[in-house]
């Protein structure tokens, strides 16, 4: 397959910011240059083409096994190729949890032949309770990219320092939400004043806050080096989050945190109608809060960006809004809400970055780059095109896009010899 | 002839300051109905109004029922306590499936914030919010207003303390929005882990001593320590409560100016309000409840007009 005349946006790759011709073959890239001639070859081509080493989303939430009326395997890959990403790390929140290597086998056994490759992140705990230790040695053994409660944050700090402590031989990163449930218990956005105008239980800012700053305390007490992140905090949401990290990386902790693509586009006065698609947790906090996530995305200090894919059926959604669940279909608009939202803050290099190199690094995934003799993992797009989010190819339609027009739209993903057009 | 700005009654945030003069002039007419021989209207009739409470209430269906019945509407209850969801019918099913039976308005109580809106948003009916969890409970507020207005005139201008757990009370956030539309100085007053954090926000004063609240005000609207809302803990006792941010005769009796004490019911005697209070010559309690009648056939008969 020959791409024709596309402009390359890879940090990592000698022809960044270059437009070039590049020629796969059997699952490598053969040649990069201008104006190849290759015979009896398919040629993929269109104006402001852009191509990227394959994306990868590190926080998707699927329902395989037990809960496969909210998305399946096969469904949320067929979700993720459409978003543009070549690569998902799935969170152990399924029922059983990811938490053997039964279920971690699983997971990888029936996606082995697909396009979008799952990577499992394993439960630190069983069933995700925070009470016992999930086999961490085997669960690495079996395949498990990273260790996480998932959409459970850990509450116990025994527990917390005890797996961070255990992990360091194993070279896995500890994904956690920092949230202290006893202060959020029942609520249903942040606190603030629209949760006081909607007579609503928020869920104050501090709620993640102090868990973050416990996690952060507790790791400097391992005193442990590493080049690599050993803590990452996913779905951070408030100014003082990312004021906690960037003080953290700057004394040295190896850490790393990520923030969800809805989260930059949204504060929490969009609650007034009570519409539940914008339920969220994290919740959509103040505009103060979003302008210091650009901020934080901008300089470095929030590595990645997620797209805390949690589908739901249309009847944990479709409810009064203290009844309905939390979350929203991520995986098809997260690169668009980036470019939609982002155009100022954040260079295109920048964007692709966070949703590519920065990922693979926290998850000890080998690094994409676009280069001769390389595995074609890759995703082509145009950040420019705008389009209308109508169908989606995930079971569910928890998502406050629908209907939006967005710009910035994934157009193919090869990977695994397999090409796929998006959306 | 009057009309309101809106279709369904969901809160008083989404009234005008010339809605509720509508509805509290047309309360005022309906007063004097309810007070002749015959206190029967023909307005609604053949109007058909479903009261559909999902959490137990005593005064507010039956004051939304006289209401109906005065302005000869058709009137059918349906009242099922906890919510929809427990029964294994949603929310929507429910009201759908008794909109079928041809009801043209819906009064409803549910205990989830914005249910009322949830409703508006997918079904054809008029629809009054009788109380939404910890949200609204927009007619409350206006008989509030309308015997406030009866007792002492025009609320501009007038300091109205609402007094008690202003974090889980629909009726203090409705009171607040009236009476600011209203051009009245609001201040709640309780201990603080019973005040809202960002409540400044609304413009309105914060206290946590009622004797000097008492002493500020010329309205005092003393709320109901809602045990059964708190999930969690906010205050050691009723006990202490009471000690500390119970309102006695006594005290109305030592402030240096008389002053109207109001309590939208049911009361804890002995915890917020001693009975002596309660029953006091300061208490307007027994007119509120009158007044909710009239001010509820108002609200009725506007939004049948639409």
């Amino acid at each position: 397959m020959l791409i024709r005349s596309v402009k390359i946006v890879d940090s990592q790759s000698p022809f960044h910011h270059q437009t070039k011709d590049v020629w796969i073959e059997n699952g490598v890239i053969r040649q990069i240059g201008d104006a190849l001639s290759v015979a009896n070859t398919e040629v993929l081509t269109g104006s402001n083409w852009h191509l990227s080493p394959g994306w990868i989303d590190m926080r998707t939430t699927t329902g395989d096994p037990g809960l496969e009326h909210k998305e399946d395997l096969q469904s949320v890959c067929a979700a993720a190729a459409a978003g543009g990403f070549t690569e998902i790390a799935i969170l152990p929140n399924t029922e059983p949890a990811l938490d053997s290597k039964d279920t971690v086998g699983y997971v990888q056994r029936s996606t082995q032949q697909n396009l979008v490759q799952v990577h499992a992140i394993a439960a630190v705990t069983k069933q995700c309770e925070g009470k016992d230790f999930t086999e961490m040695i085997d669960l690495t053994h079996a395949g498990a990219v990273a260790f996480s409660d998932g959409t459970h944050p850990i509450q116990n700090t025994h527990i917390f320092l005890k797996s961070l402590q255990y992990l360091q031989p194993l070279n896995r990163v500890l994904i956690n939400r920092a949230e202290d449930l006893q202060l959020t218990a029942y609520g249903q956005m942040n606190e603030g004043i629209s949760s006081t105008l909607l007579g609503m239980r928020g869920m104050p800012a501090v709620a993640e806050e102090i868990m973050l700053m416990r996690d952060l305390k507790l790791l400097e007490y391992l005193n442990v080096t590493s080049e690599l992140p050993i803590l990452h905090f996913s779905t951070i949401s408030t100014a003082t989050s990312v004021q906690l990290i960037r003080e953290a990386k700057a004394k040295g902790l190896p850490i790393s945190c990520d923030v969800a693509a809805h989260q930059m586009v949204f504060d929490d006065a969009v609650l007034s109608g009570f519409d539940s698609n914008y339920k969220v947790n994290p919740p959509f906090r103040s505009a103060q809060d979003q302008a210091a996530l650009w901020q934080g995305l901008a300089d470095g200090t929030i590595d990645a960006v997620v797209s805390d894919h949690s589908p739901h059926e249309e009847e944990a959604k479709n409810l009064e809004f203290d009844l309905a669940a939390f979350g929203i279909t991520g995986l098809e608009t997260a690169f668009a809400l980036l470019c939609t939202y982002g155009k100022d803050a954040l260079s295109l290099s920048q964007t692709i970055d966070k949703i590519t190199h920065a990922p693979r690094r926290i998850l000890r995934l080998s690094d994409i780059t676009i280069e001769e003799g390389n595995a074609a993992n890759l995703t082509i797009f145009d950040p420019s095109q705008t389009w209308t989010f109508t169908k989606t190819r995930s079971k569910s339609k928890n998502s406050p896009f629908f209907g939006k027009t967005l710009t910035g739209k994934p157009l193919y993903v090869i990977n695994r010899g397999l090409v796929g057009k998006c959306g | 002839m009057t009309q309101l700005s809106v279709r369904h009654l969901l809160g008083i945030k989404n009234l005008t300051e010339t809605d509720i003069h509508a509805i509290l002039d047309t309360a005022t007419q309906f007063k004097e109905v309810i007070n002749r021989p015959i206190k029967k209207v023909p307005s609604l009739r053949d109007v058909t109004i479903a009261n559909v409470f999902f959490e137990n209430s005593t005064r507010t269906r039956l004051s939304f029922e006289l209401a109906e019945k005065r302005l000869s509407a058709d009137v059918v209850n349906f009242s099922a306590s906890g919510s929809s969801v427990k029964k294994g019918e949603t929310l929507l099913d429910t009201v759908n499936n008794i909109l079928a039976m041809k009801v043209d308005m819906v009064v409803m109580r549910h205990s989830s914030p914005g249910a009322p809106h949830y409703l508006a948003e997918r079904i054809g009916a008029n629809i009054i919010n009788a109380g939404d969890g910890t949200h609204e409970h927009p007619t409350q507020a206006l008989l509030d207003a309308f015997s406030i207005r009866e007792k002492i005139g025009d609320l501009a201008g007038k300091k109205v303390a609402i007094i008690g757990d202003i974090l889980h009370s629909r009726v203090a956030l409705s009171n607040i929005f009236c009476l600011k539309k209203l051009g009245a100085e609001v201040r709640v007053c309780g201990p603080t882990t019973l005040i809202p954090k960002y409540i400044d926000a609304l413009g309105v004063q914060v206290s946590h001593n009622v004797r000097e609240t008492l002493e500020w005000c010329d309205v005092a609207n003393v709320l109901r320590i809602q045990l059964e809302r708190l999930q969690v803990k906010y205050f050691p006792s009723l006990r202490e409560y009471s000690l500390y941010f119970g309102i006695s005769k006594a005290m109305l009796d030592s402030l240096n100016k008389p002053i109207v004490l109001m309590h939208p019911g049911p009361i804890n005697r002995g915890v917020e309000l001693t009975s002596d209070a309660a029953d006091s010559a300061h208490s307007i309690i027994l007119n509120q409840v009158e007044n909710g009648v009239a001010t509820r056939m108002a609200v009725l008969y506007l939004l049948a007009q639409q």
